[in-house]
């Protein structure tokens, strides 16, 4: 299962943030703090697993991250996910972001955060993986898309 | 933007939206969902948001599809415990799953997903099997169907029940989306653990479907297909879903297994048919997990050579994550009897990896491979290998593999004076990173084996003579020289006197656990060595030692001097003898490598356990005035190996201890506990039951319960005084167990996270934590136990694992008893019961309530009847100060008021006390007297009970 799906910047700017396990908010903050800092120290071709931090999970839990040009990634799972698939599933996410927002960017993130987590939504639900077939997932954002503008023109 | 820059910008907005939302005017949908989105991204930004919960319950309440949507975004990220709230929401959900729009539902199933609480599991539990077995439902909805039970089955499995639906959820493995399928296998995956019977025939479902995905071409599966590797994920997931099972039965399910096995292994083979790096990860996803299935399965020789000939090629791959997962591999392949050998084949790759990796992860699981690789015909060369890179090691790793190290090294031990060189250059490598265990360890093996004494004197003596050394080695040497000293006794560049000096030239560097230790090994000095008495009671009698501000120097000094000049030559070497054998048992090292497995939080209370201090309290050294001033020890300890009385009084139980600490085990009395440090023995040699040591060292194997720890009904114990104003803190410790507490309150409302941790390395069994309302406390104030959404306290407790809990509480009435906690358990088969006060006392419901001098003078006024006020004078209990005094009383809950009390110096607080029934103004003023060391605290409630139980609870904090 997914824990906590982070998404912050290089400066440790939080973007995307989804806790798929209750913590009180200090402790979120505490915990996006904390792998902030466990990523941030890593170079960039080394492996893209390293053990959980200490507010989250434990020695069964893992960090899966990617780093994207300003933004890193991070998935904290447990045992019973599959590292590389895990690391596919970033993929996915990413590239439906990019799909859907034609480029995507870290400002994407800021000024449209309600569509990153419709599409997250589709992607990963209560911390279980949901979709994993792009078209499918970009299929999805479309027919919301479409429901959206028939309801604004209805409010026209 | 500066900081503050940004605060100031966020509280104005936050302002402007808490103004519309409070508005005359109502708010169209789309205003409505633009500030609840703003409040997302604040959120997010990491402030805290209080409000917006009804704005946002209206909006997923809504018909429209873009309201309903952010509506329910908010709720899921923003989840609040508002029990008002979770009724509006769950009416919400039951029409939207009511609704028959699939959109819709599949909405409501996100939200019951992603909160995922006990509330939501008891409120749809029983309606979503309906929804994911119906024969109309659509795809979508069926795949959010089974992710939504799986998190609730996940959250509160006994809410979720098991009945003829799962027949049917067993034949979505062969429906024709594949989305629903992955959805399917992973809720499978998850029911099967608890009912293996109920969903066996998903085996041949499983088996077959994976036949079809790993057997067809890359194009077949179309949109599943992820960088030409069809349905990667399905086929991790099924894969993982057969390791809940034993190997097929029926053989021609297993032939078709065994092929797909085969034709994953011979794929990886073949050339990539892409460049990209997603084309080889899901490939390798796939690969990794069949290795895993051969290595569950751990029957096939061929497959299981063939998988560790596929991981070797990884080892040596250029990706770092290949590099990393087959090293993890590996590892569980070790121990495989079928593939230990062609594991050990790739050591010097291995060991390669562990000096030449430049990432931590990697060199750590390098490591552990060689831990799980080793035995006895390489265990020199992975001994040496460990301990050169332990020189260069990360901090973060360097107890583990200590740890590792040391166990390796007394496993595989041919001759021990190669153990005992391992050891010594552990301590001299990484000395603080060797832990008590460690060292305790090398000393009972050097005890229980005379074959390797001579040598280990020698040895330690050596090593003691470099200049700086580290401080568990004086530790290790003085216990060894005042054990076997008497073995290189004769050489004349080891005699006694040197020996001695020796010792006595670190002394003065050391810590005061080591001194004491010293100190006893000085006293077996006088017995091994007659002719180095005077030197030894001459450094005893110093005033360094006879006054030391330490009370456990000083009285090791003091009766160590009475012992040598007391005691008769026979009395002595029999008190002073060597130490007899330590029984056999699992190695403490072991377990403490178990405990480090656990999860991280268990590493706190190894901390705690480590401290020297905390020791302290648990070896009970207790030195009160009278058994320092024992008159004659020799003779109490006469009496006490005469007749060891089975449950000592106290005094004599006191004194028992301070002999067994000052005689150091003699050898007549093994079942008192042979050494000087009672952490140590109970580490080492857990007393006989009828020992009055029991009484005060408590070992851990609940060889004697403590007064605490008596199965049945055990009396409550008392709420720590300091809880009445804190929130957070360890609110029982014991050998066993440690319960944290969090938690919050606010208005009449409280909410608190207990973290239960199990400190030994065994499973408890049957945990069960549960609210006792004594009496009618019930209907003053209500708790239960809610669950947080993905765990619930499991009735096992792994070693080392820390369990949470959540317990919501609702104020309904004053009371002035709190609720208590139960919590039973079986530990190694013995049942173990206590009962504690929960740290719930009324003033956690204050609202601190500010106002002005005067208003509090009328109010005051108001309350004057007698039977409203309570006072208490009272001694101080701790310094008077006035930082402190002002932080217990913010603690407390009430307000401050400045300026209100003519006198400075006394403080004057004033605070609501909320409960659902009724609200209770408070007042208090509390004088210090800073001369007589006194108190005077008077209340003024407009209830009586509340009055004099505050002005009690209060009263102990000073």
């Amino acid at each position: 299962m997914i824990q906590a799906i982070l998404v912050f910047n290089n400066h440790g700017k939080p973007r995307l943030v989804r806790f798929y396990q209750r913590f009180p908010e200090e402790i979120q903050q505490q915990i996006v703090r904390e792998t902030f800092h466990l990523v941030l120290k890593r170079d960039d071709n080394i492996c893209n697993f390293l053990e959980g931090g200490s507010l989250i999970g434990g020695s069964d839990y893992k960090l899966i991250y990617r780093h994207y040009a300003t933004l890193y990634f991070v998935f904290c799972v447990d045992s019973s996910e599959s590292e590389l698939g895990i690391l596919d599933l970033i993929q996915v996410f990413v590239e439906t972001l990019d799909k859907c927002f034609e480029n995507v960017c870290e400002l994407d993130l800021i000024f449209h955060m309600d569509k990153v987590h419709y599409i997250l939504q589709e992607v990963v639900m209560g911390g279980m993986v949901l979709e994993t077939n792009m078209n499918e997932i970009v299929a999805q954002i479309e027919a919301q898309n479409r429901l959206e503008k028939s309801e604004g023109q209805g409010l026209g | 933007k500066s900081k503050e820059a940004e605060i100031k910008r966020i509280n104005k907005e936050l302002a402007n939206i808490r103004s519309k939302f409070k508005g005359d005017k109502a708010l169209d949908g789309y205003s409505k969902k633009k500030y609840v989105c703003k409040l997302l991204f604040i959120f997010l930004l990491g402030h805290d948001i209080d409000f917006g919960h009804m704005e946002a319950v209206n909006l997923l309440s809504s018909n429209k599809y873009t309201e309903k949507q952010i509506g329910y975004l908010f709720i899921s990220v923003l989840v609040n415990s508002n029990s008002e709230l979770i009724r509006l929401i769950n009416n919400a959900i039951k029409n939207d799953l009511a609704s028959r729009n699939p959109t819709f539902m599949c909405l409501a199933l996100h939200c019951i997903a992603n909160v995922g609480s006990r509330e939501m599991g008891e409120a749809f539990a029983a309606d979503i099997p309906r929804i994911l077995v119906a024969g109309d439902s659509m795809d979508s909805v069926k795949q959010s169907a089974a992710l939504c039970l799986l998190r609730l089955y996940k959250a509160s499995p006994d809410l979720v029940p098991m009945g003829e639906w799962t027949a049917r959820v067993v034949h979505l493995l062969n429906d024709q989306h594949m989305g629903v399928v992955t959805a399917a296998v992973s809720l499978i995956t998850c029911l099967c653990k608890k009912n293996p019977d109920d969903f066996k025939t998903c085996i041949s479902l499983a088996v077959s479907r994976l036949s079809r995905i790993v057997s067809s071409a890359s194009t077949d599966l179309q949109d599943y297909t992820y960088y030409f590797v069809p349905a990667p994920w399905l086929s991790v997931k099924l894969l993982r879903l057969l390791q809940s099972y034993p190997p097929p039965e029926d053989a021609a399910v297993k032939g078709r297994l065994v092929e797909c096995l085969e034709t994953v292994l011979n794929k990886a083979q073949e050339p990539p048919k892409s460049k990209k790096v997603q084309h080889s990860n899901a490939k390798n996803a796939i690969l990794f997990e069949t290795i895993s299935l051969i290595i569950h399965y751990d029957s096939e020789p061929n497959l299981l050579v063939r998988a560790c000939n596929q991981l070797g090629q990884f080892l040596q791959h250029r990706e770092t994550n290949l590099r990393y997962l087959a090293l993890e591999s590996m590892c569980t392949l070790a121990s495989s009897e079928f593939s230990h050998e062609a594991v050990k084949t790739h050591i010097d790759t291995v060991i390669n990896a562990l000096k030449t990796e430049r990432d931590v992860s990697v060199r750590q699981r390098a490591a552990d491979l060689l831990y799980a690789m080793c035995d006895r015909s390489n265990a020199k060369q992975i001994v040496s290998e460990m301990l050169r890179y332990l020189e260069t090691a990360d901090y973060a790793i360097r107890e583990e593999i200590v740890l590792k190290v040391a166990i390796l090294a007394e496993k595989y031990a041919v001759d021990y004076s190669w153990y005992v060189d391992t050891i010594l250059n552990l301590i001299r490598i990484a000395g603080d990173y060797v832990s008590e265990e460690v060292w305790y360890r090398v000393l009972q093996i050097v005890t229980n084996r005379d074959d390797v004494q001579g040598y280990a004197a020698k040895t330690v003596f050596e090593a003691l003579q470099a200049p700086a050394c580290h401080e568990n080695m004086v530790k290790v040497g003085g216990y060894i020289l005042g054990e076997f000293g008497n073995l290189i006794a004769g050489d004349p560049r080891s005699s006694p006197p040197v020996q001695f000096s020796l010792l006595h030239s670190k002394f003065h560097l050391c810590s005061v656990a080591t001194r004491a230790l010293l100190l006893s090994t000085y006293i077996k000095f006088i017995n091994l060595f007659p002719e180095t008495k005077a030197t030894i009671q001459g450094v005893l009698r110093a005033g360094s030692q006879l006054r030391n501000a330490d009370v456990e120097l000083q009285q090791r000094a003091v009766e160590y001097l009475t012992l040598s000049s007391v005691a008769s030559t026979d009395v002595l070497a029999t008190v002073l003898e060597e130490m007899p054998p330590f029984p056999e048992r699992e190695s403490s090292i072991l377990a403490k490598l178990k405990r480090k497995k656990g999860p991280g939080a268990a590493s706190a209370l190894d901390d705690g356990r480590r401290d020297p201090s905390s020791n302290d309290i648990n070896g009970g050294v207790e030195p009160t005035p009278s058994t320092v001033s024992t008159p004659s020890p020799s003779a109490d300890l006469l009496g006490l190996r005469a007749a060891p009385p089975p449950a000592a009084p106290p005094a004599s139980a006191g004194a028992g201890n301070l002999l067994v600490d000052v005689f150091d085990g003699p050898a007549a009395q093994p079942s008192l506990g042979p050494t000087p440090e009672e952490a140590f023995l109970s580490e080492l040699e857990p007393p006989a039951p009828e020992s009055p040591m029991a009484l005060l060292a408590d070992p851990v194997p609940a060889a004697e319960p403590g007064a605490d720890w008596h199965p049945g009904h055990p009396a409550p114990l008392p709420l720590p005084p300091r809880f009445v104003c804190k929130n957070n803190g360890v609110l029982f410790e014991n050998q066993l167990l440690q319960i944290g507490v969090k938690s919050e309150f606010r208005q009449n409302l409280g909410r608190m996270y207990l973290f239960y941790g199990n400190k030994t390395s065994v499973q408890f069994q049957n945990f069960s934590p549960t609210v006792v309302h004594p009496g009618d406390l019930q209907t003053h104030i209500l708790s239960g136990l809610g669950q947080p959404p993905t765990k619930r306290v499991a009735a096992q407790v792994d070693g080392g694992a820390q369990v949470q809990q959540v317990l919501n509480i609702e104020c309904l009435r004053d009371f002035l008893t709190p609720p208590l906690l139960s919590v039973r358990f079986r530990y190694g088969g013995a049942p173990q019961a206590l009962t504690l006060k929960l740290p719930v006392t009324i003033n956690k419901f204050f609202q601190p309530t500010e106002m002005a001098a005067q208003d509090f003078f009328q109010r005051w006024k108001q309350l004057s009847l007698p039977q409203q006020e309570a006072q208490k004078i009272f001694k101080a209990n701790h310094p008077m100060d006035a930082e402190v005094t002002k932080a217990k009383l913010l603690g407390f809950g009430s307000a401050l008021l400045d300026n209100v009390d003519p006198n400075p110096e006394n403080f004057v607080g004033a605070g609501i006390i909320q409960t659902k029934a009724l609200q209770v103004g408070c007042l208090l003023r509390l004088e210090p007297n800073a001369q007589a060391q006194m108190y005077r605290l008077t209340l003024r409630t407009s209830k009586e009970p509340v009055s004099r139980h505050l002005c009690e609870l209060l009263a102990q904090q000073f």
